[in-house]
């Protein structure tokens, strides 16, 4: 009697390393990352569009190398650490449950392969003329054309939401983001940052970067 | 009891226990006795040859004793540990001891941050102390905190404290503790807040009088100097 139930709980025990066994051999990697992007959607929405209500921006499409280091700052508190950074925060406990580095390129991997959402303008007056002459010096790193340069650690800006550039553009000159010793790219950002005067000058070249994307070109008054 | 699994760091975490262990006991007494008296009928009274059961309906006198003694003495209880916790409530929620350090609690989705005054003493001056996920505290001090939130509803949850307090939106609720005892401790919200709300972790930190002065000196400068340059801000 008792050989028979040790038999059977053999055969069940094996029957569950089977399946444990077999499920991540199933699994590449792109689905990996849209089974753990069902964490971001809450905020980000499934297209990766983002949504200002939640201070999301829009991450779709996005390169890939670029979304993993900032999941790696999140992670280890660069990012989402500083007490005025209310939407980094936000981000901060995403990068606590992407444990695994693996985990946090998945993810990357699958919201680099989301089609690109162009953002609705939300800023209005901007100068785009004037931002064309202040954009020069960002152009160095983002490239003319504001498609960024994996080489020198500057993402694409020409798909991106203008309210999320507007605020990270100030969470860099007040040293919301980028005084972290160990964030060497926010370190960069800090003083180019700095160049822009004030709120008209970023609103400025901030309507020029929407020029250059495929996004309406003026928000509604 | 609970002692023996989660230290005991604040002024008012015994009393807290001592209400806990009370009505554990109380309860369990009579849930045992209850159980003890059920099961006893269920044999005593087992189906046997020859003997028919008996439909009772609970109006006689000698049937109805069986409720009303024990309900009685159940209510007896309850006003017992109704005493007790009423006492512990006054003191842990509607009386406020006077404050050696007042430190401001910032709810968010998903994090705790913490101000606290600098060397002035004073909180929303230009020397304060602005932390994320950890708060330092000197042992033996009274503080009041303020608790605020950025966004929605939280609990502010510190468990080797027993101290659990709802942070509203819109509101600055306030409260105190006095820490018993050094150490690194947990702080987490006791209110679902949203997808985040398992991942926001904070911590306390409890520290001597040397340690606390330690720190506070180390985070005043950096503060200070962070103010006075353009990098101000920031942790």
């Amino acid at each position: 009697m008792i050989s028979r139930w040790k038999r059977a709980a053999r055969g069940v025990a094996f029957v569950l390393s089977a399946v444990a066994l077999a499920a991540p051999a199933t699994a590449d990697e792109g689905s990996r990352g849209r089974e753990l992007y069902g964490f971001c959607r809450q905020c980000h929405m499934d297209n990766g569009a983002g949504n200002p209500l939640y201070l999301a921006p829009n991450i779709a499409g996005l390169p890939e190398w670029y979304v993993a280091r900032q999941l790696d700052k999140f992670h280890s508190g660069i990012r989402g650490t500083n007490f005025d950074d209310v939407a980094g925060m936000r981000m901060r406990p995403v990068g606590i449950w992407l444990e695994k580095e693996s985990d946090r390129k998945a993810v990357a991997a699958y919201v680099a392969s989301l089609p690109i959402v162009e953002p609705a303008p939300t800023l209005v007056g901007g100068d785009p003329e004037r931002g064309k002459a202040l954009y020069a010096p960002c152009s160095a790193c983002h490239g003319p054309d504001a498609k960024g340069m994996e080489a020198l650690g500057a993402p694409a800006l020409d798909h991106q939401d203008d309210w999320y550039l507007l605020t990270q553009l100030e969470h860099f000159k007040s040293g919301i983001r980028g005084s972290k010793p160990q964030d060497v790219q926010g370190a960069q950002m800090r003083p180019m940052a700095m160049l822009l005067a004030d709120e008209q000058a970023m609103k400025d070249v901030i309507a020029y970067i929407m020029t250059l994307g495929g996004a309406p070109k003026t928000a509604k008054e | 009891m609970i002692e023996r699994f989660l230290p005991v760091a604040s002024t008012y975490a015994g009393d807290i226990d001592f209400v806990f262990d009370l009505i554990f006991w109380t309860v369990g007494f009579w849930f045992l006795l209850a159980q003890g008296v059920f099961f006893w009928l269920l044999v005593r009274f087992r189906k046997r040859d020859g003997v028919r059961a008996q439909y009772v309906t609970g109006e006689l006198k000698s049937e109805k004793r069986f409720i009303t003694i024990p309900h009685a003495l159940v209510l007896v209880c309850d006003v017992f540990i109704v005493f007790f916790a009423i006492r512990v409530w006054y003191d842990v929620k509607q009386h406020l001891p006077e404050a050696q350090q007042t430190v401001r609690v910032v709810a968010q989705q998903w994090a705790w941050s913490f101000v606290q005054p600098g060397p002035d003493g004073r909180l929303d001056t230009a020397d304060d102390i602005k932390t994320v996920d950890e708060l330092h505290v000197q042992v033996g001090t009274t503080y009041h905190f303020q608790l605020v939130s950025r966004d929605v509803v939280h609990s502010f949850s510190v468990p080797v404290f027993r101290l659990k307090q709802d942070v509203i939106p819109g509101r600055v609720i306030t409260g105190w503790f006095e820490p018993t005892r050094t150490g690194t401790f947990d702080i987490q919200c006791a209110e679902i807040c949203g997808i985040g709300h398992g991942y926001m972790p904070g911590r306390i930190v409890i520290e001597t009088a040397e340690q606390h002065a330690a720190w506070m000196a180390s985070h005043s400068n950096r503060e200070i100097a962070a103010a006075s340059g353009p990098a101000a801000g920031g942790r």
